[in-house]
């Protein structure tokens, strides 16, 4: 008889299913420029979440009657592939879902890219979601971020998200699919890790007060961290570039662009 | 390596307005990925912004009874009044044109075009259009001399080549795009064409 997973068989000896501590990311990898069509583009692989963003414009608003005289439009589009998931999605495209994750993903974006220099555009931000285990939401926006700075459109900030959820009453950050279907709570939240402006904040089931905050202090810790990542896959095509020519001249890769 | 930016990092202590960068509790910060030299931010990428004066390529788009629009390879497009010139375009045709005049909202009112005959036309990003150039044009007269070839750049990120040998000019501008972040580009260009494009 196959056993059913109950949500307290997620933590076992202070560990979770996968192994890690309760403050632990899942390994992150992100690599910027990696579609040649698109204007930016970016690729996150978050535990075994894979997620594609890319963007295209500033350009021509479609359609016309939405154009704003004051700032550029953005238009986000979040999607899973219909092969994303364990479960069965039947059919590909926009579900109610996918629709609010857009909504909330265009507000991050509004937040932080300067729309007021380019009055009479629109910005697409299409993210991708190839592969789904849990908290493809702050993946995608992650990546979204990457794409971005990639395309060269004015940012305050790069943002990037994480989720914090309880599980058998213990606090756990960058919850997994089994995490978040059987856990208590779930808490997506993004920030600009500059200035610790928090740009999105979605609570599923309950936490207390103090349980907010330490949540809060858990995401914000790890963010600077997702940004650190970001940072390196921007800059690696032009270090690259640079060291394949410095590195042979003096042998160290200390001189100056 | 450490003045290499992305969005969001401090290029000087003290405020100032420029592409690129904005402002925040009296500090600069750059909006975009870029490399800080004395405390200026050059870009790396970034979309092109129409400015007064620029001369710039763009490809007719539209025909209306007030003339013509260009399209700029930019967010913003640019307009060339029917009264401001005699010549006669159709749509597809590449001009060169200067920028009169900037509106509100970014859209560029071109004077002095001129179609540009049989030449190619190589679109690259537009932020290395200085480096493309160089120091009072060193860059791009280096490459016209090799390549004996006629090229007129337009500061939206477009390159006009005619005559001579157009694809080692190609060839030249791709490697400054892909090198105009290290220093000593100028070294590496000539070399480059000395030895008749090859690395």
């Amino acid at each position: 008889m196959a056993k059913v997973l109950k949500e307290e068989d997620l933590i076992k000896n202070g560990k979770r299913c996968d192994g890690r501590g309760f403050e632990d990311l899942r390994p992150i990898i992100v690599k910027a420029g990696v579609l040649k069509q698109a204007s930016g583009s970016a690729y996150v692989e978050w535990g075994r979440n894979k997620v594609y963003a890319a963007v295209y414009g500033p350009h021509e608003v479609f359609p016309k009657h939405m154009t704003n005289n004051y700032k550029a439009l953005i238009n986000a589009r979040y999607i899973m592939a219909p092969f994303s998931g364990l479960d069965d999605h039947s059919r590909s495209g926009p579900n109610r879902r996918s629709i609010e994750i857009s909504k909330v993903a265009k507000h991050v974006f509004e937040n932080v890219v300067l729309t007021n220099l380019f009055p009479k555009t629109m910005i697409d931000v299409h993210m991708e979601v190839m592969q789904s285990d849990g908290g493809t939401r702050v993946a995608s926006i992650t990546a979204a971020s990457v794409a971005l700075a990639d395309a060269g459109i004015p940012m305050r900030d790069l943002v990037c998200g994480v989720s914090v959820g309880k599980v058998a009453g213990e606090l756990l950050l960058d919850l997994d699919k089994y995490e978040d279907n059987l856990g208590g709570s779930d808490v997506p939240m993004i920030f600009a890790p500059r200035n610790g402006d928090l740009l999105l904040y979605q609570m599923d089931g309950m936490l207390s007060k103090d349980e907010v905050e330490r949540a809060y202090d858990m995401a914000l810790g790890a963010c600077k961290k997702i940004r650190v990542l970001q940072e390196n896959a921007l800059k690696e095509k032009y270090k690259e570039v640079f060291e394949k020519i410095k590195g042979g001249e003096n042998g160290n890769n200390q001189g100056s662009y | 390596m450490k003045n290499l930016v992305v969005p969001g990092e401090i290029v000087s202590e003290k405020p100032y307005r420029a592409d690129g960068v904005f402002m925040e509790e009296g500090k600069t910060l750059s909006a975009v990925m870029g490399v800080v030299e004395d405390g200026r931010l050059i870009p790396l990428k970034g979309p092109y912004f129409p400015k007064r004066g620029d001369y710039v390529i763009g490809i007719i788009k539209e025909e209306g009874f007030y003339g013509w629009m260009a399209d700029l390879h930019s967010p913003f497009e640019g307009k060339i009044s029917a009264r401001e010139t005699r010549e006669k375009f159709r749509i597809g045709d590449v001009v060169s044109a200067k920028i009169f005049e900037v509106d509100e909202v970014g859209e560029a009112l071109l004077g002095e075009a001129r179609r540009l005959w049989e030449g190619e036309v190589l679109e690259v990003e537009p932020a290395k259009i200085p480096r493309i150039i160089g120091k009072s044009g060193s860059m791009v007269s280096l490459i016209k001399q090799y390549a004996k070839t006629d090229a007129f750049v337009g500061q939206n990120g477009r390159i006009y080549l005619k005559g001579g040998d157009t694809s080692m000019a190609v060839m030249a501008i791709l490697k400054i795009c892909s090198e105009a972040h290290v220093s000593g580009l100028t070294d590496r260009i000539s070399a480059f064409l000395e030895k008749g494009g090859k690395d």
